[in-house]
């Protein structure tokens, strides 16, 4: 284990898929010797190397699919974090985002800036997480790293910098100019793995110098030295430089851009270098947690070790050896046999067993300090709680997690397919807190609920895959709310004073619509009352009272969202009133005020992304607009179209199915959850007409 | 205000009238200037007042992406909605947003057919009854002969209208010596409708040098507000 915090390195690796993150990965553990022979992703019966990476990502699962893998390059220490590829459960890539430093956008140098790298990007952008890039398969024909490096200026507005000079390009790749140290770059040796470093061959120099004057330029943006020295026409020292391209860097506001070949062993100990020097240690990131105690008020955590401990638990995984938890420590030391506590469960508990993961073994250790990665064994909790000393109440994340947007009901095959899925589904919820299960009262029947319709069936192909539970599902829901749309005072009053003990409260205020906020919070109480027209004993009552009614809309009893539900006057009576009393008044009250502040049916409104060949762009243009869609824009390139859409989610239902046999299957979409909006004045007819048809059918 | 007021009182309405009631479908006009004075903001000031009116719009750029776009509709919705103090403007703006779609072409060398391919999918099967076409960033140096009559044809051909941009490095001397600015030349015949915006002492000031058959500078009492971007009676 490194000692010393600086000496250290989170970093995803994140690329669009087949730009070659399975090579590069497979070569960053060669070179760091964690393996000792590179296994070649072409197999000798020349199938397509799409097919074969792919295959190879499956067999070497353990490595690259673990949750975190351990290498050391030099002196440093490099937890390389897995990072979920698709798109879909954002709360779980968020996660791993949470814990990384830094990062290494792998780009493929002939498709260059694709739209997985363009989500990639908004998401590492999203946790301020600095990046390097890297230009993978430089030896492919067309290969072209300076219209990488261009794109990645336009289509992701980063500040991208070559920070080399490819020596032959395409097949005819060679090695590279460092223009930091101005020197060339060979791959000797089997498997690449000597590096010979030589002079600049005589028919580069100019473009190298030319490049450099770039760079410099470009750099010179975050050191007053270096722009002195250049403005004097010094030499510049070589540490002067890699100081100003770290400081850029780590502030997000350049992008050096490595350039490569994986799969032909070029340029990746030179990126190993760039990690080292250019990203960030755990102590450069300033980490910050939401003090519990003080209504999630923002604290920074230091990275350092003397203070109580903080930590993050990222994934869980049920491996060979039980369950693993595996951690991120922000703060202080985590020592086998201490005690933690669980902020979310509100529960402490021992540390076990405590290892470090590496590729495919695990070490044991006695503890591990901030910045590090972890895993505990056979802790009870789920993944994103955090875990802190005792004395503290921070949490890492905020405790909200999205609603559901949609549901099915999922039915066992047979007896022993149920006793699985139990299993299954108990442990998908605590991987993943925005898939949910609950059993429906009525039909008896257990409803799974997620954020998309793929996100509900890749549970179900794992629940088939991993538990072997076979289950049969019913149709999608959507999962619609109501809010108001205007204001409405409220006068009710609750009265039951016949015979036995009596009922009596009245409750006043008004009611206002309350925009939903980043936190996501809906609802809103404010007591006004003054002269204790209604008792202080008897105003949670109230608050109780509104949250109740909200929890079922008059329209089609779908939950009310939005509403701030403010009381300035009431009446009690000594005898008569009782907490149940005001309950029932301010749920009269709420249901008298709602439905004279015009309410309204709310879907979940997706964001929609079509890529296909242009030449089906009528089609899926038309798609779109079938179903009650909106285009947003779309964006033509090559042959290539995309299209941007918000569209209900209520009709995305089979798209995929409509999408490929009108695109003859070339064209994809992928959709995440965008907001609420309110359903059109038809379709809230017809959704009133059901709901009404349903209670009248459940009444008889 | 509400909408429809603010339609009436719009400052393109005196435009309108300046040019003998609008450019009308089945035309084509131009707003010419330097570089970054404002071209694209004047752009989207005619393509909201469209929206305003309830009239659908697709608005074509060579840019790379889309959301700068957005935001020049979303800065000129805002800056006109806070300055007429327009009633339920959010209200008013998902449903112009409904009305707008944007379609980004930002391939070096796109041939116009291929453009008007790509609008005339849009319009059959996504945007329905559009009534202008917004065509910013289109490089006039490099248009082949006929490129401007095969917009001006599907101008006819679908009773839309549709404004371009056309951009220069310099504030002067881009005009002969009747106003017309070089690079539309050899294609005024298919232009209906020339504008100029100048830098004059720090006010934008508009110029109409095509007015359907007239050719001749005419200065307009309109000029381009700094502060808002937006089209304003000087």
């Amino acid at each position: 284990m490194v000692d010393d915090i600086t000496k250290m390195r989170n970093i995803g690796i994140s690329a669009h898929i087949d730009s070659g993150k399975t090579t590069l990965t497979e070569r960053i553990l060669f070179y760091c010797q964690k393996i000792h022979a590179i296994h070649e992703v072409r197999g000798k019966d020349g199938v397509g190397a799409t097919m074969d990476s792919m295959e190879l990502e499956r067999e070497r699962g353990i490595t690259i699919a673990s949750a975190a893998t351990n290498v050391t390059w030099k002196d440093t220490d490099i937890n390389i974090i897995d990072t979920p590829g698709h798109v879909d459960f954002t709360i779980e890539v968020e996660r791993a985002l949470r814990v990384l430093d830094g990062a290494v956008l792998v780009l493929c140098s002939v498709g260059g800036v694709q739209s997985q790298s363009i989500t990639v990007d908004r998401q590492l952008k999203r946790y301020n997480v600095p990046r390097i890039a890297f230009v993978n398969k430089s030896d492919r024909t067309g290969a072209n790293p300076y219209k990488v490096c261009d794109q990645l200026k336009e289509k992701l507005n980063l500040n991208s910098c070559m920070m080399q000079v490819p020596i032959g390009l395409e097949e005819k790749l060679e090695g590279m100019v460092d223009l930091v140290t101005m020197k060339a770059m060979y791959f000797d040796g089997n498997d690449g793995e000597t590096l010979r470093i030589e002079e600049i061959p005589a028919h580069l120099v100019d473009e190298a110098n030319e490049r450099r004057e770039i760079m410099l330029d470009t750099v010179s943006m975050f050191s007053d030295d270096l722009m002195e020295k250049m403005m004097e026409g010094d030499d510049i020292p070589e540490e002067m430089i890699n100081e100003a391209i770290r400081k850029g860097t780590l502030s997000l506001e350049l992008c050096p851009v490595y350039l490569g070949s994986a799969y032909k062993n070029k340029g990746i100990q030179p990126l190993l270098d760039a990690v080292l020097k250019y990203l960030p240690c755990p102590t450069d990131v300033e980490n910050r947690a939401l003090d519990l105690d003080k209504d999630e008020e923002e604290v920074v955590l230091p990275s350092d070790p003397t203070k109580p401990t903080v930590a993050l638990a990222f994934k869980l995984e049920d491996g060979q050896y039980g369950q693993l938890t595996y951690i991120r420590i922000y703060q202080g030391i985590l020592k086998k046999g201490t005690d933690l506590y669980n902020v979310r469960m509100k529960r402490k508990f021992k540390v076990g067993r405590l290892v470090r993961m590496h590729s495919n073994t695990m070490e044991d250790i006695n503890e591990a300090r901030c910045g590090d990665i972890v895993a505990l064994f056979g802790i009870d909790c789920a993944s994103g709680d955090t875990f802190c000393d005792p004395s503290l109440n921070l949490s890492m994340t905020s405790m909200y997690v999205p609603n559901a947007v949609i549901s099915l009901s999922i039915t066992p095959k047979d007896k022993s397919a149920s006793d699985k899925m139990a299993k299954a589904l108990n442990r998908f919820t605590k991987e993943d807190p925005t898939f949910r299960t609950h059993v429906d009262p009525e039909s008896n029947e257990t409803i799974i609920s997620g954020m998309g319709e793929l996100h509900l069936e890749v549970y179900i192909e794992r629940m088939k895959r991993e538990y072997k539970a076979e289950v049969e599902t019913g149709a999608p829901r959507v999962a619609y709310r109501e809010a108001i749309s205007s204001s409405a005072d409220f006068n009710y009053t609750h009265k039951k004073q016949t015979g036995g003990s009596g009922q009596y409260g009245r409750v006043a205020g008004f009611m206002e619509v309350l925009e939903v906020g980043e936190d996501g919070k809906d609802y809103e109480f404010v007591d006004m009352i003054k002269g204790g027209s209604i008792p202080n004993e008897y105003i949670p009552s109230c608050d109780k009272g509104f949250q109740e009614a909200m929890k079922k809309g008059s329209l089609i009893g779908a939950p009310v969202v939005g509403v701030k539900m403010t009381i300035n006057d009431g009446q009690y009576h000594t005898v008569d009133s009782s907490d149940q009393a005001f309950q029932t008044a301010a749920l009269g009250a709420f249901r008298e005020a709602y439905n004279k502040a015009k309410p309204v049916i709310l879907e979940p409104i997706m964001k929609v992304s079509v890529e296909g060949p242009s030449e089906f762009q009528g089609n899926i243009f038309g798609s779109i607009n079938q179903r009650r869609g909106m285009i947003i824009g779309s964006t033509e390139e090559g042959n290539n179209c995309v299209v941007d859409a918000e569209v209900p989610l209520s009709e995305m239902f089979g798209y995929s199915t409509v999408l490929r046999s009108s695109t003859q299957g070339k064209a994809e979409f992928t959709m995440e959850f965008a907001k609420y909006g309110k359903v059109p004045q038809g379709v809230s007819e017809e959704l009133i007409k059901a709901y009404q048809e349903e209670r009248k059918a459940a009444n008889k | 205000m509400v909408k429809k007021e603010i339609t009436e009182k719009s400052p393109l309405r005196k435009l309108e009238s300046a040019v003998q009631g609008g450019l009308g479908a089945g035309n084509i006009g131009v707003i010419a200037s330097k570089k970054g004075i404002g071209k694209t903001a004047a752009l989207v000031h005619i393509a909201t007042d469209k929206l305003m009116q309830d009239k659908h719009v697709i608005h074509v750029s060579y840019s790379n992406r889309v959301d700068h776009i957005i935001s020049w509709y979303e800065d000129i919705f805002s800056e006109i909605s806070k300055k007429r103090d327009l009633a339920d403007a959010m209200d008013v703006h998902d449903e112009l947003i409904r009305n707008r779609v944007i379609m980004n072409f930002n391939q070096s060398g796109v041939t116009v057919d291929h453009v008007l391919a790509g609008v005339k999918a849009m319009m059959e099967a996504g945007q329905k009854g559009t009534d202008a076409i917004i065509i910013d960033g289109f490089d006039f140096t490099k248009a082949a002969d006929g490129d401007i009559s095969s917009f001006k044809k599907f101008a006819g051909d679908n009773k839309v209208e549709i404004w371009f941009s056309d951009s220069y490095i310099r504030n002067e001397g881009y005009q002969d010596e009747q106003g017309i600015p070089v690079n539309l030349k050899p294609f005024l015949e298919d232009l209906s409708v020339v504008l100029t915006l100048k830098n004059e002492e720090g006010f934008m000031m508009m110029t109409l040098i095509k007015d359907h058959e007239k050719v001749h500078a005419e200065k307009l009492s309109l000029k381009l507000d700094i502060d808002t971007l937006l089209i304003a009676e000087a």
